[in-house]
């Protein structure tokens, strides 16, 4: 055997090791070169707030605090932050709606408020962004009041009472409870229009009963289509969802109620374990910041939390956007709710299983 | 000699073939009825099938922005919509990728599993089966949420080749089945012929029984392939942030905009699920193979 022959000689067991080493390597390659890279792992959601989070507002972010922005918008978000480990969390800011936050911090899944004193936005926010009805911040919200057809003659609609209108059988649009945050905060606004207030779950469950017939629907999504498509006349929707088709020509309207609009919250908060704390919350401070809301309020239609902001004539008009409006605005208290939902799931389901 | 009583033959000869046809006239009626109510138990089940598939190209081709019958127009706004959105073509060639890679993965390791549980004589084969096959059984979004905390205690994250494994996990069953269902009848005589003639048995495996095996391996491959690409529940717990399949992103944003956009994917998806089978059968000849 030639020397040159001996040294590349190759072992069976050589080969296992090179080859182990290899994939070890293959694996481990992409975490050692983003080790010294700061990665900031938050939740957010798809469609037209993802294109424009994904294309200007997260790149601007990653640039300005030399990072990187991993944003899931695969749900569900809480059983994948449950299923990881509390010391590394797999987000370290988790937007969601109040509902969900509710749920989390129930579970210690994140802090119950965000620190003013590291998120100087803070101060500048209605306080319903903070109120004891909020887990974190609240960075925008959406108005949940009637969506409706204005080309079937219905007339005039200023009540929540008026969804319960004859009239309207067959053509009323509704959520599967358990499973849309909009559905549920109507089962509390139930409550309060016909009992004792949003608690009296009693008064809430007599007055669902006499919505039937109505069409259910899982998502805000599918119940706009409900109404463009005029298979509905009137269905509970959040404000962005009938102004998202503005300058369609379409025959749709969003009335708010004289009694008030729900509030449907977008919150942002910290995970305890998150190892990027700092970056957390200046993330939560940067998505506070008068632009940064300015541009997403003109692209959803989504209420702007922070007071500052100036939008433009159009979106001005319709969005919450002073004192005055914002005092319409009814948050409801998903921490009593979340206790009671097994119970509300399973009654609701009798009373719309027919 | 007949009886007086007995007709003639001619008349008796008459009587059988006027009861025979009438026997086989309402035979023949029988059958037709039965073939009838065949073709009508057919028909209802080929709907059945179809009229999904019939209502999806309904609403992908229909301009409105809704479900809408009977359509009024006929539009392909939707599919350019779907093509000429980012986010739907990165997750239609990612969906593609991770097809592939779990078609390879399953293919190779479903087959040499099944080879090894039919001709290996292993002690306790059928329970091997079992455990090869209950990746079928578990609810799939168990398997992706226990996956999904194996890898975070593992601390790797969310990594492409966690999706693959995933996915092969939840495909290897079909590559076994339908590689055991051949290897069933196969004719072990064929490759001790071989070895006799003086093949060794890397040679026997892959000029013998290689080919004989191949239908079931190819029925696998296919299953695999479109399992992996409209796979659902593993994935959703799997997928990274900014790397996520076409159903996942699918779902997504069917919860903001239910359009026809979600239409046009879907048939996107079948077509591209009939191409994977044309080009098999382009490439290895799956009709010599399989009765289409």
């Amino acid at each position: 055997m030639t020397a040159s022959s001996r040294r590349f000689s190759l072992s069976r067991r050589r080969l296992l090791t090179a080859a182990a080493s290899l994939g070890a390597g293959v694996i481990a390659a992409p975490y050692v070169a983003r080790a010294d890279e700061a990665v900031l792992n938050v939740t957010g959601w798809g469609g037209k707030w993802g294109e424009v989070m994904k294309a200007e507002i997260g790149p601007a972010f990653e640039t300005e605090f030399k990072c990187k922005l991993k944003t899931d918008t695969a749900l569900p978000f809480l059983p994948k932050l449950q299923a990881s480990s509390r010391s590394a969390p797999v987000y370290d800011v988790l937007h969601t709606n109040s509902n969900e936050q509710w749920a989390a911090v129930e579970m210690g899944l994140v802090e119950p408020k965000v620190d003013p004193r590291l998120v100087p936005n803070i101060a500048d926010v209605y306080p319903y962004a903070v109120s004891d009805k909020i887990v974190g911040v609240c960075i925008f919200t959406s108005a949940i009041g009637l969506g409706m057809r204005t080309d079937k003659g219905y007339g005039s609609i200023t009540s929540w009472k008026d969804y319960w209108d004859a009239k309207f059988n067959g053509a009323r649009g509704g959520y599967v409870i358990p499973a849309n945050s909009l559905g549920q905060a109507f089962v509390m606004m139930c409550g309060t229009l016909f009992g004792k207030g949003q608690t009296d779950l009693d008064a809430a469950y007599a007055a669902l009963e006499k919505l039937k017939p109505i069409k259910l629907v899982d998502f805000t999504g599918a119940m706009e289509k409900l109404i463009l498509s005029g298979e509905a006349g009137i269905g509970i929707l959040h404000d962005s969802g009938i102004y998202r088709y503005d300058g369609q020509n379409q025959p749709v309207d969003f009335v708010t109620p004289k009694e008030g609009v729900l509030s449907l919250e977008q919150v942002l908060s910290i995970t305890p374990g998150s190892k990027a704390k700092e970056l957390g919350n200046a993330y939560i401070n940067y998505m506070l910041r008068p632009d940064v809301q300015k541009r997403l309020a003109e692209t959803v239609w989504y209420s702007p939390a922070n007071k500052q902001v100036k939008l433009d004539a159009k979106y001005d008009a319709k969005l919450l956007t002073t004192p005055e409006k914002v005092s319409k605005l009814i948050q409801v208290d998903w921490k009593w709710y979340n206790a009671q939902k097994d119970e509300i799931d399973s009654r609701v389901n009798r009373i719309f299983r027919a | 000699m007949p009886s007086p009583a007995s007709p003639p033959p001619s008349q008796l000869t008459a009587s059988i073939e006027l009861a025979t046809s009438t026997g086989l006239r309402r035979r023949a009626a029988h059958r037709g009825w039965g073939r009838r109510l065949y073709l009508a138990a057919n028909i209802a089940v080929l709907v059945f099938l179809l009229a999904p598939i019939a209502i999806v190209i309904v609403f992908a081709l229909n301009p409105t922005p809704f479900i809408q019958f009977p359509p009024v127009g006929l539009s392909l706004r939707w599919f350019e919509k779907f093509f000429a959105s980012r986010d739907f073509m990165q997750a239609l060639v990612f969906s593609l990728e991770v097809a592939a890679m779990t078609t390879l993965a399953a293919t190779v390791l479903g087959a040499s599993a099944a080879l090894a549980i039919a001709r290996g004589n292993l002690p306790g084969s059928r329970l091997i089966v079992a455990t090869m096959l209950s990746p079928l059984m578990l609810p799939a979004i168990l398997t992706g949420l226990a996956l999904f905390q194996s890898y975070v205690l593992l601390d790797v994250g969310r990594p492409l080749w966690g999706l693959v494994a995933g996915h092969t996990l939840v495909t290897i069953p079909y590559v076994v089945r339908t590689t055991l269902a051949v290897l069933h009848n196969f004719d072990v005589r064929l490759e001790e012929a071989a070895q006799n003639l003086g093949a060794s048995p890397t040679r026997t495996f892959f000029e013998v029984t290689l080919p004989l095996v191949k239908p079931g391996v190819l029925a696998g491959a296919i299953f695999a392939f479109i399992v992996s690409f409209d796979q659902f529940p593993v994935s959703l717990f799997l997928v990274a942030p900014g790397r996520e399949t076409l159903p996942i992103t699918l779902f997504n944003y069917l919860k903001f905009d239910l359009d026809g956009t979600i239409g046009a994917a879907s048939i996107v998806s079948i077509l591209l699920a009939f191409l994977v089978v044309i080009a098999l059968d382009r490439t290895v000849g799956l009709r010599s193979y399989v009765k289409l």
